[in-house]
């Protein structure tokens, strides 16, 4: 039913139409409508929260800066004759519905998920008269500002739409609509997440998924826990304070984004044993090749009692910097011959009786329970329902990556998804083999172009009754080749094709969206975020000329 | 000999400072392992008179970089590491710049544009362990400012202090090949001067000597040029997204100063349907469709080569470009021409038929007649290999050719003759491996996928395959950018520090070690940005601390 909606609403659309992701249901008119220079947003609603109105601020900074010239050529010069006797629209009306209750922006973002109200109501008429969105909550009439702003182009001074009237009903097809960044392969300045976030809030993203940790450094102070930083971080500049925590997830909160974080374990945790190497087997062990699937080796001792406890509590510490309900305990990629060959491990296995099997059932049900006495729901990859006989809280989340083949499976165990498959959505795929004295290609060739990432369906091989659990889904930025000198050009605008893909839903046209998705790129870098080109300008201007059957 | 000295010079470097991170790396270098450091006066002197402006102001950026560079080394501990041996440290106060016995100052611009066998970039560099005067000497302007560029890198920073753990330091150094390029494509994407600039300054710190500016195609037309303006009027993508002639020289004289030569090219006959905007009637097949019949991208569109008004005007136009850039090598293009365009259309089929001519014989007579006004203003024609491996027309014998296709086509240009520049996308090409790019194509990868890594453009053979006579038709070679999905949003992190890897395989010669080269590479990259040049992590900042802990076999 949605999809067919979806695709009728799609084929009518007018070529220039350049809203992303795309409203699910949208009619547009044919005439120029110019924003006055008295243009105003009226906040109709009691006891505003403070990030609604900075919300609304925000939106008249972009109208007035973003200066986007419409992608056609000659870039608007063709506008000028219909904007001379054009109507001007004076104001637009933000109002809620009766009778809900009026919360922050932030807390609608955080709620549980699956409960978050992200509908709106969009109208826009052609003759000057006042333009309102109505929605159900703060977090619905933040994202029909998102949409209003993508709305107008300038020229020549003139801020205008030549598609007046405007209404749109929309809301998401999924909830989870999130993006990965992995913080510590190489290190991230606040001021760069920052900027990713608004990027992602521009798309309507719900959800940073912050792999803040892994084996080569460990930025995160954590209170209680801080000489894991101070000994594991690449340098004491380069570390998240929880006062930069704070402001991250505040910065997130008030555009619309929770803040999902993922201590990754009982793998990928090399870099404790820099303060706690009486925690982690295998470390530094060479031939890394033996021992981990990537450089440097280390795992936690997960059938120590002590290691067990250090990471419950380490696990609660961080859940109290987070205030989402949802935190990723990891779980990928457990190397056994680290265990193998770890006397200690093998000490403890054989005083308690277990096999490794039973104590990393042991494990993650003591750090699950950590979690959840501070009110987390866990998530994990998929290798913990996959690959491991662990016991799981039936709302556990599990985020699939080996393949997108996998999440049928995850489903058929009846587990919430989120698809976060290396086969459509790793950002960093096609970039070479980063690995020292080899000349090889990256492990997940090729490189994910928006367009594979576009034709994700998430539903495949998914049955009827199992459609409810998926959450949604995500592209990830791993970083081993990343840093800031290229966060923007390589997440942007493809991570944009999957916020679309969970929010109209799939099966989106190609070719409609190639000319959209060239719109919201050239709006981010007017915006101060380096969107790349997807293809030469020649073909930006000339929607469908460089397709390739035309 | 040459790879034999380098084969040297990496023992030294193994056996004395692991981390000693000079790239390109010299030809013969021998290092200490003393601590020195910069004294806070630290003065650079320029022995002679009539010292070129450009030379002093390429003293002036070194003695910034000296104490701007801030670059901590890259040792687990950074810099702090080093610090114990600093009370002890003898201070440097002084570099003395001097020519060679009888050499006389001309600028490094005119020496950098001189046609690229000419070019004397040899250098001598001593830096004495005891704080007596360092010293660089060399036959000209050129050599003394690559001897800077290394002299630079030479030193890191910790707190205030400037040094080096590595005195004494000997270097002999000179290019083994003199063409060391980077190809820019500005029409698919416009790049802005301050992008251009800031791309000229990181090829000078590797020591690339030319720029090779694809600057039109039939995307754009963004040159601005005297007597044909409408040809950017009409086919730039905007009027504040051209080249004016002020932009020119702009470029021409920043590269000069670096030791940069600009080779321009204005592809014909082919990749010119922007031209159409202007000049409807001299383009064959503008825009026309499918575009896969008649172009290997869209849009289709491409000289009318058999109309001898069209020669002339592209003779002409040839002549105007010629005057605006100093080099002595100007290119013509001449690739991917397409027949399909040619038979579908009638006037020039009509011309054919009037002179008698088949298409290959007038693409003769095209080639010949536009050569002649560039060789009339002095410059050295380069092709595209096509020209000499798919074509039969005449080329004066000191045309070079640059291979792009395969490598594998290089013995046949090397056998035909001509002097080649590898610029192979199965090795250089900087775009491959991000994805097709052409819309409604979701399954499409790169049409040259994978990815080159620096690990595999490091790896090329200059002279596989070929004899020893061929071998001296290497002039060097050059990464190259196709903008279909660049612009100055990721110019940057596509090009660096990857690009380097063909600048020290041109100047120091193949054969180099990956296990030793990569710690030298973090430590380039680091410095560029450390002087605000984009280039991307290579591996995981643990791995760039910990030389060979990231290796495969470690």
């Amino acid at each position: 039913m949605k999809l067919y909606g979806f695709l009728l609403v799609a084929a009518q659309l007018p070529a220039v139409l350049c809203l992303w992701p795309l409203p699910r249901s949208l009619e547009v008119g044919s005439s120029a409508l110019k924003l006055a220079s008295s243009f105003e947003i009226h906040l109709n609603v009691a006891h505003a929260p403070s990030d609604l109105e900075d919300a609304v601020s925000r939106t008249k900074a972009f109208l007035k800066n973003d200066k986007l010239g419409r992608l056609v050529v000659g870039r608007g010069a063709s506008d000028s004759g219909a904007l001379q006797h054009a109507p001007a629209l004076r104001s637009l009306q933000l109002s809620l519905a009766h009778n809900v209750p009026v919360r922050s922006i932030t807390d609608e973002a955080r709620l549980p998920i699956g409960t978050r109200s992200e509908e709106y109501s969009l109208h826009i008429p052609a003759d000057g008269s006042t333009a309102t969105i109505t929605a159900n909550s703060t977090l619905g009439l933040f994202r029909g500002l998102t949409t209003f702003e993508q709305l107008w182009y300038e020229f020549s001074g003139e801020i205008y739409t030549v598609e007046a009237p405007v209404s749109i009903a929309d809301s998401p097809a999924y909830p989870y609509r999130g993006f990965m960044l992995d913080t510590s392969r190489n290190f991230f300045p606040v001021s760069d997440i920052k900027r990713t976030l608004d990027a992602m809030s521009w798309v309507k993203m719900s959800q940073f998924h912050w792999h803040v940790v892994d084996s080569q450094s460990f930025p995160l102070e954590v209170p209680g826990f801080t000489e894991l930083a101070s000994k594991g971080a690449y340098s004491s500049s380069m570390v998240y304070t929880p006062s930069d925590v704070q402001e991250i997830v505040s910065y997130a909160g008030a555009r619309g984004i929770d803040v999902m974080i993922e201590i990754d374990t009982p793998g990928h945790t090399a870099i404790i044993s820099a303060a706690h190497p009486e925690h982690i087997a295998c470390a530094e062990a060479s031939p890394w090749t033996t021992f981990a699937n990537e450089p440097p080796a280390g795992q936690l001792r997960l059938a120590s009692a002590a290691t067990r406890n250090f990471t419950a509590d380490l696990l609660a510490s961080v859940a109290r910097m987070f205030p989402s309900t949802i935190m990723s305990t990891g779980g990928d990629e457990l190397n056994v011959e680290c265990y193998t060959q770890d006397a200690q491990t093998q000490a403890d296995l054989s005083a308690s009786g277990r096999t490794l099997e039973q104590a990393l059932d042991a494990f993650t049900q003591a750090t699950h329970a950590a979690l959840r006495a501070e009110g987390k729901t866990p998530a994990v990859w998929e290798e913990m329902v996959l690959d491991h006989n662990v016991t799981l809280g039936n709302d556990t989340i599990v985020m699939v990556w080996i393949s997108s083949a996998n999440a049928a499976a995850v489903a058929a165990k009846n587990f919430r998804i989120v698809h976060g498959p290396s086969d459509y959505f790793y950002l960093d795929c096609g970039a070479g083999e980063w690995i020292g004295d080899d000349v090889a290609n990256s492990w997940c060739d090729p490189f994910k172009t928006w367009q594979k990432s576009y034709t994700f369906d998430p539903l495949a091989n998914i049955s009827a009754a199992q459609a409810h659990l998926v959450l949604g889904g995500e592209q990830l930025l791993w970083t081993e080749q990343s840093g800031p000198e290229n966060l923007d050009s390589i997440v942007w605008p493809r991570a944009a094709s999957s916020a679309e893909v969970f929010w109209s839903g799939p099966g989106g046209n190609l070719t409609t969206a190639l000319p959209r998705l060239h719109d919201i790129a050239f709006r981010m870098r007017q915006r101060g975020v380096n969107a790349i080109p997807l293809q030469p300008l020649w073909c930006a201007l000339r929607p469908g000329k460089c397709d390739i059957d035309s | 000999m040459k790879l034999f000295a380098l084969r040297v010079a990496v023992l030294f470097a193994a056996a004395y400072s692991p981390v000693e991170a000079l790239w390109p790396q010299p030809q013969n270098i021998q290092t200490g392992s003393q601590t020195l450091r910069l004294a806070p006066g630290f003065q650079i002197t320029v022995v002679g008179h009539g010292v070129p402006g450009d030379l002093i102001a390429a003293v002036g950026r070194t003695k910034q970089y000296l104490f701007q560079d801030r670059l901590e080394r890259l040792v687990v501990g950074r810099g702090a590491v080093d610090a114990p041996t600093f009370s002890k440290a003898k201070a440097l106060s002084r570099l003395t710049l001097s020519l060679a016995k009888g050499a006389s100052f001309a600028s490094i611009t005119s020496e950098a544009q001189k046609a690229p066998e000419d070019r004397d970039e040899a250098y001598h560099l001593e830096v004495p362990a005891d704080g007596s005067g360092a010293t660089i000497t060399a036959n000209s302007t050129l050599g003394l400012f690559r001897g800077l560029t290394t002299f630079s890198q030479l030193w890191y920073a910790h707190d205030n202090t400037v040094y080096t753990i590595s005195a004494p330091v000997t270097i002999e150094d000179a290019p083994a090949y003199p063409y060391r390029g980077l190809m820019l494509d500005t029409a698919r994407n416009y790049y802005p001067v301050a992008d251009i600039k800031r791309t000229l300054d990181a090829m000078s710190w590797v020591k690339i000597n030319q720029f090779h500016w694809h600057i039109v195609d039939s995307q754009s037309f963004p040159l601005q040029l005297p007597g044909f303006t409408d040809l950017a009027e009409k086919g730039a993508y905007s009027s504040s997204q051209v080249y004016t002639q002020s932009d020119v020289r702009d470029i021409v004289s920043y590269a000069g100063a670096r030791g940069i030569d600009v080779m321009v090219e204005i592809d014909t006959p082919g990749h010119t349907a922007i031209i159409a905007e202007a000049h409807p009637d001299f383009v064959a097949c503008a825009q026309a469709t499918p575009w896969a019949t008649y172009a290997n991208e869209p849009p289709a569109g491409q000289l009318r080569f058999a109309n001898a008004t069209v020669t002339s005007y592209v003779a002409n136009l040839f002549s105007a470009v010629a005057k605006l850039f100093p080099s002595t090598l100007f290119s013509t293009g001449g690739d991917e021409l397409n027949t399909n365009c040619y038979d579908i259309d009638t006037p020039t089929q009509a011309a054919l038929n009037a002179t008698g001519r088949t298409l290959e014989q007038a693409l003769d007579v095209f080639t010949q007649e536009t050569h002649k006004a560039l060789e009339a203003k002095g410059k050295t024609p380069v092709v595209w290999e096509e020209m000499v491996l798919v074509h039969n027309v005449t080329l004066s014998k000191d045309t070079k050719v640059l291979v792009w296709i395969s490598s594998d086509n290089v013995k046949a240009v090397a056998q035909k003759g001509y002097k080649l520049i590898h610029a192979a996308s199965d090795y250089f090409y900087l775009d491959c491996g991000a994805g097709g790019w052409v819309g409604n194509f979701p399954s499409g990868n790169s049409w040259c996928d994978p990815f080159k890594t620096w690990q595999h453009s490091y790896s090329f053979d200059p002279v596989a395959n070929l004899t020893a006579e061929e071998s001296k038709l290497v002039l060097g070679g050059q990464h190259l950018l196709w903008a279909e999905q660049s612009g100055p949003q990721n110019v940057d992190p596509i090009v660096w520090p990857r690009a380097a890897s063909s600048a020290e395989l041109f100047w120091s010669g193949p054969g180099g070690n990956l296990s030793t080269a990569l710690p030298r590479l973090h430590d380039v990259a680091y410095r560029f940005r450390q002087r605000g040049v984009n280039t991307i992590s290579l591996q995981p900042e643990w791995c760039a601390l910990r030389p060979g802990a990231c290796d495969l076999t470690a």
